[in-house]
């Protein structure tokens, strides 16, 4: 540390202060959130739930507000000690070697936040052993049980039919994504596009876009879909082409992304054309990954597609979806029974070609 | 036909590659480029292609000023130029035949190109550079699955598909044993000697130097600090281009 000061030129050590400034609000706000957390948890639900056993404890606005002044103050008197995660995360500390950090207050602090979510998380779960062991609930679960392990053959060829409209869909789902997927690729891969800025601010907004439509879950596309073209096969295919482009654009650009220059560099050296250049020097690397990834896809796609007719995607999770609603628990047996093979199969065939293919 | 003048190379970095270089390259010379790691040896050969950029200075080729020349010219003027690489940089999982290929692309409509149409033409000829390097036979084998020199060998036939003026090599044997170097070296002799291909080369080894170069320029930390025979090269020189405690290696 007083190395490092001493090296510190007169126009950098501002800088420095700075930083170290930056560093200690930082470490605040920090232990201000935390202590905020403990005193609210500590108090709505550890204290009234299980000491005073509210169930419905009344909520006001004011309670965070007051939990987070209280916050300001716990941690202001504590930020001198050696209490503080906020300082220890921004390594404000200094450390002693010869002590390990399971032993510091503050890592016992984190022990004490870790004990408040857990019991908290208990409260909120309504974990209750009386009720996973009650008489009435364990015949139900018997009577449930016996019925999936009876499946009723009768409907199997609907059950068949179902389980083919969701590999069909799955199928389309992927082929459709695929070409979209592939083009978008090249605009989302760095080592392409860090040429010019024009070429940059479109990777950022085409990295953008992705991210934005995948960490939008397939099922809440499908919702959206069954209203938007009606429920069914259809809804079911457009969510999870969707899904589909985001996640293989991904997947494919982080493919190129990883590629070796060498050969692109020699076919630029021919004098071919940016075209020719993708096309020789870009594509043989990929093409195998890319099936892979595709091909695993597909077998994503499967299981989604099984998901996602429980939304009105169709296929044979709609039908699991009917036959539960109609507690008719021999058919669903079945159902469940089908849904398992073709996961399995899908999940073996589509294991042993990229295997193949590698 | 070749003359660098002034020639400067500064990374966007800021690592300044290349200070000032200037020389000649005539018709049907096998240059050897020596010098440090680091000395700007490959910068140097990728100036001259255009693979980057220089930051100051000119290229004069066969009379023209290729310094900022862009689009078509520049492809046009980078076919003339073939380019060979230390890690031969072939097309993983396609044939020799299809690497090959590859070095009449710029003369191949991107239409045909993509389906993979080249003329028959092309292919026989691609056919005799194969046979040149001494490959016949292995037209339809991967390109990846062959050993080091024969790699290196295809990439040669390659760059010749390109019919050029000049063949730039960038430390071509620096991966390969030293009997393999031997061999590929005797290739570029031959490309030089019996199809008058200029040689720009880099090499490391002083004995390969003094095997095959007809000239050769030292680099030194991005500066042109030699230029002469092969056989001029004595222990002073050495230990002014290499440092004082430097011990020759060679390769035989
Ligand atoms: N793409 C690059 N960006 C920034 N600096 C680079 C780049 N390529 C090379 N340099 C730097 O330029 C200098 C010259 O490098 P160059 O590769 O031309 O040397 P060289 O003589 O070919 O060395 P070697 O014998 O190791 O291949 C080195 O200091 C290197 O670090
Ligand atoms: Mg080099």
């Amino acid at each position: 540390m007083n190395t490092m000061t001493q090296d510190i030129l007169p126009g950098e050590n501002k800088g420095a202060a700075l930083k170290k400034v930056k560093a200690h609000i930082k470490a605040y706000i920090i232990d201000v959130l935390l202590w905020s957390y403990i005193v609210l948890a500590g108090w709505k639900i550890v204290y009234e739930k299980a000491i005073i056993g509210a169930r419905y404890s009344n909520f006001s606005w004011d309670q965070p507000l007051l939990s987070l002044g209280l916050g300001f103050v716990i941690a202001l008197v504590l930020f001198f000690t050696r209490v503080s995660i906020g300082k220890a995360v921004n390594g404000l500390y200094e450390r002693n070697p010869e002590k390990t950090v399971l032993s510091e207050p503050f890592t016992i602090l984190g022990y004490v936040i870790f004990a408040i979510t857990f019991v908290s998380g208990l409260l909120i779960s309504q974990v209750s052993i009386r009720e996973f062991l009650s008489e009435s609930g364990l015949h139900g679960a018997k009577r449930i049980f016996l019925a999936l392990f009876n499946p009723n053959f009768a409907i199997i060829q609907d059950a068949l039919f179902a389980g083919v409209e969701t590999i069909y869909m799955a199928f389309i789902a992927t082929a459709v994504a695929l070409p979209v997927a592939f083009i978008l690729a090249f605009f989302a891969a760095r080592n392409l596009m860090n040429g010019s800025r024009l070429t940059m601010t479109i990777y950022s907004v085409v990295r953008f876009l992705l991210n934005v439509s995948r960490s939008i879950e397939p099922l809440v596309w499908a919702i959206i879909f069954s209203v938007w073209v009606g429920i069914g096969p259809f809804a079911g295919m457009l969510a999870l082409s969707l899904h589909s482009v985001s996640s293989l654009s991904k997947l494919y650009s982080e493919q190129i992304e990883n590629i070796s220059d060498g050969p692109i560099e020699a076919m630029t050296a021919t004098g071919a054309h940016p075209i020719q250049i993708i096309w020789y020097g870009v594509v043989p690397q990929i093409v195998l990954p890319y099936l892979s990834f595709t091909i695993y896809r597909w077998d994503i796609n499967v299981r989604m597609a099984t998901v996602i007719g429980l939304v009105g995607g169709g296929g044979i999770g709609t039908l699991l979806m009917q036959y539960q609603g109609l507690a008719k628990w021999n058919e669903v047996g079945l159902l469940v029974i089908i849904i398992a093979a073709i996961v399995w199969i899908m999940d073996y065939l589509s294991s042993k070609i990229r295997e193949a293919i590698k | 036909m070749l003359k660098v003048t002034e020639l400067h190379k500064k990374y966007p970095n800021g690592t300044h590659a290349l200070k000032g270089v200037s020389f000649d390259v005539k018709q049907g010379e096998f240059l050897v480029v020596i010098g440090l790691s680091g000395s700007g040896k490959s910068t140097l050969l990728r100036c001259i292609n255009r693979l980057h950029e220089p930051s100051h200075g000119t290229i004069n080729f066969e009379g023209s000023d290729i310094t900022n020349i862009k689009g078509q010219p520049l492809r046009t003027l980078r076919s003339k130029i073939g380019m060979i690489f230390q890690h031969f940089n072939l097309i993983p999982r396609k044939t020799v035949m299809t690497n090959v290929l590859a070095g009449s692309l710029s003369r191949t409509s991107i239409f045909k190109s993509i389906l993979g149409m080249f003329s028959d033409e092309e292919r026989e000829k691609a056919k005799r550079f194969i046979k040149i390097v001494g490959l016949a036979g292995k037209e339809n084998q991967r390109a990846d699955n062959l050993s080091g020199g024969q790699q290196q060998r295809v990439s040669i036939a390659r760059a010749l598909m390109q019919n050029p003026k000049v063949l730039l090599a960038d430390e071509p044997v620096a991966s390969l044993d030293p009997a393999t170097s031997h061999s590929v070296m005797q290739y570029l002799k031959k490309v030089n000697e019996e199809l008058g291909v200029t040689i720009i080369c880099n090499l490391h080894f002083l004995s390969l130097v003094r095997q095959y170069a007809s000239r050769v320029i030292a680099l030194k930390g991005g500066k042109l600090i030699y230029e002469g025979q092969p056989l001029d090269i004595d222990e002073n020189w050495f230990k002014t281009i290499y440092g004082e405690e430097a011990v020759e290696v060679t390769i035989d």
